[in-house]
C-alpha cells in the first residue's frame, strides 16, 4: 500500500489519539481504494492525504453532532472527557516530547501544514493540493505556523 | 518587523524557487536583516524537526486495512460491471470469453491508468522546472554511465540531433512505484521525456495521451520505455523508431 506511513502520520497529528487515528487512515484508504479509477492525472500522495484530512474532518462533524444529541446515559460526559486540546492528548501520551507537545499546540491549519513540509517533505504545490487551500495560502500558513512554533518552544522551558 | 519579502524567502529557503528567482533573493539576503533572521529561524527549525515524531503505521493497522482492501477488491467484479455496461451487455450473450474480457479489462485497465498518470505528472512536473535534469549532458558516453549509478535501469541514451532529437540530459525518477530512468531530448521548442523502467510483465497501453501530452509505450529487451511529449504526434513516432532502431538487437 503506497503511502500508508504518511496517511497515518497525518492522520495522527490531525486526531486526538492513536484510536481516531486507525478509523480515520481505515476510513480513508477504503474510500481512496474505491475511488481510485475516478483519480485523474495527480500526484497520488496528495491525493491520498486531502482524503484523509477529509476523514478527519468528517469524523470530527459525527463526534459534535453525537454530542449534540440527548443522550440517556453517560456517554456525553465520556465524549466531553474525550475532547481534550491537541495539548492535552499529547501529553497523556506521555512519551511526546517538548517539540511534540508544542507542535501539537498549533491550531490545526497551521499545524497540517507544518507536518506536511517539515516531516513529509512535500512541495507547496502538493501541500495546496492536499490541504485544498491555493499555494499563497500555504505559504503564509506555513510561516505563521512556524513562527507560532518557534515562539511557542522559546516560551517552554526547555527553549529550541 | 517582517520584511515584504519574508513568504518568497521562506520559498526560497524551502527549496521552491528557481534559479533565476533564488539568485534574486541570494542577492536580496545580503542587505535584510529581517530576512536573514528568518533563513537563521528556518535552519533551526529544520534542525529541530528532525527530532518530531514521525508516526509509522503499525503493523497490525496495516495488516488490518490489507485484509479490508482485499474483502473489498473480491466485490469489485460485481460491483464494476455496473459502472461500465458496455461489458456487462457483452457477458450476458458470450458467455465465458466476454466475462474473460472483462476482467482482463478490470485487471489491467487500473494499473495503467496507475502509469499514464504517474508518467503525465512526471512529465508535467520535469516542465515545471522542478526536475527537468539531473545530469545535463549531450553526450551520451556521459549519460550512459551517469545512470549507471542513479538507476536500476540502463536506458537506451543515443543523441539524434542529426534528425532533430537533442539528447540533453537525464534523471532519476518514479513510475507505478519503479525506480525510472529518463533520458531527456528536445525537439525545437518542446520536451521530450524518455522513460525507462524494469518490465515487471505488466500490459502496455501502446500509445496514450493525457492533459495534452501523448505517451508511446513500448518493451524492448528488459525494459519498459515510454515517450512522453506535447511534440507532433507524427514527430513522436519517428523519435521512438529513431529509438528502437539505435538498440543493438540481442
Amino acid at each position: 500500500m503506497p503511502h500508508l506511513d504518511a496517511a497515518y502520520n497525518l492522520a495522527r497529528w490531525l486526531a486526538r489519539g492513536g484510536a481516531e487515528a486507525d478509523d480515520i487512515v481505515q476510513d480513508a484508504m477504503l474510500r481512496a481504494f474505491r475511488s481510485f479509477d475516478g483519480f485523474r492525472g495527480e500526484a497520488v500522495r496528495p491525493w491520498l492525504l486531502a482524503i484523509v484530512r477529509n476523514c478527519h474532518r468528517s469524523a470530527l462533524e459525527q463526534k459534535k453532532r453525537h454530542a449534540a444529541a440527548p443522550l440517556d446515559d453517560d456517554d456525553g460526559a465520556q465524549i466531553a472527557a474525550d475532547d481534550p486540546t491537541p495539548e492535552a492528548s499529547a501529553m497523556e501520551r506521555g512519551a511526546a516530547s517538548e517539540l511534540d507537545r508544542a507542535i501539537a499546540t498549533l491550531p490545526e491549519e497551521f499545524r497540517e501544514v507544518v507536518i506536511l513540509r517539515e516531516l513529509e517533505e512535500m512541495s507547496y504545490r502538493d501541500i495546496a493540493a492536499a490541504t485544498g487551500a491555493p499555494i499563497g495560502t500555504v505559504m503564509s500558513r506555513l510561516a505563521r505556523g512556524r513562527a507560532l512554533l518557534k515562539a511557542e518552544l522559546a516560551g517552554g522551558s526547555h527553549g529550541m | 518587523m517582517a520584511c515584504d519579502e519574508a513568504l518568497k524567502t521562506q520559498a526560497y529557503l524551502d527549496g521552491e524557487l528557481d534559479a533565476a528567482q533564488s539568485l534574486e533573493v541570494e542577492a536580496h539576503l545580503e542587505h535584510c536583516v529581517e530576512c536573514q533572521a528568518l533563513a537563521a529561524d528556518h535552519a533551526d527549525m529544520k534542525a529541530a524537526m528532525a527530532g518530531a515524531t514521525y508516526h509509522r503505521a503499525p503493523a497490525a493497522l496495516r495488516a488490518k486495512i490489507n485484509d479490508m482492501l482485499d474483502a473489498e477488491a473480491n466485490v469489485v467484479p460485481l460491483k464494476t460491471p455496473r459502472k461500465s455496461g458496455f461489458w456487462l451487455g457483452a457477458g450476458s450473450g458470450a458467455g465465458g470469453m466476454a466475462i474473460a474480457a472483462a476482467l482482463a479489462f478490470l485487471v489491467f485497465a487500473p494499473a495503467n491508468n496507475a502509469v499514464v498518470a504517474d508518467l503525465a505528472d512526471a512529465h508535467v512536473r520535469s516542465l515545471m522546472g522542478e526536475h527537468l535534469i539531473d545530469v545535463a549532458s549531450s553526450d551520451h558516453h556521459t549519460v550512459k554511465p551517469w545512470f549507471a549509478g542513479h538507476s536500476d535501469v540502463s536506458p537506451p541514451a543515443e543523441d539524434f540531433k542529426a534528425d532533430g532529437f537533442t539528447l540533453v540530459g537525464g534523471r532519476a525518477d518514479y513510475v507505478h512505484g519503479s525506480r525510472a530512468a529518463v533520458v531527456v531530448y528536445r525537439h525545437g521548442a518542446h520536451v521530450i521525456n524518455l522513460f525507462a523502467w524494469a518490465d515487471h510483465d505488466a500490459r502496455l497501453p501502446g500509445t496514450s495521451s493525457r492533459d495534452g501530452y501523448r505517451m508511446v509505450f513500448w518493451k524492448q529487451k528488459d525494459l519498459d520505455l515510454a515517450a512522453v511529449s506535447d511534440v507532433d504526434p507524427a514527430e513522436l513516432d519517428r523519435f521512438v523508431d529513431l529509438v528502437k532502431k539505435s538498440q543493438p538487437r540481442e
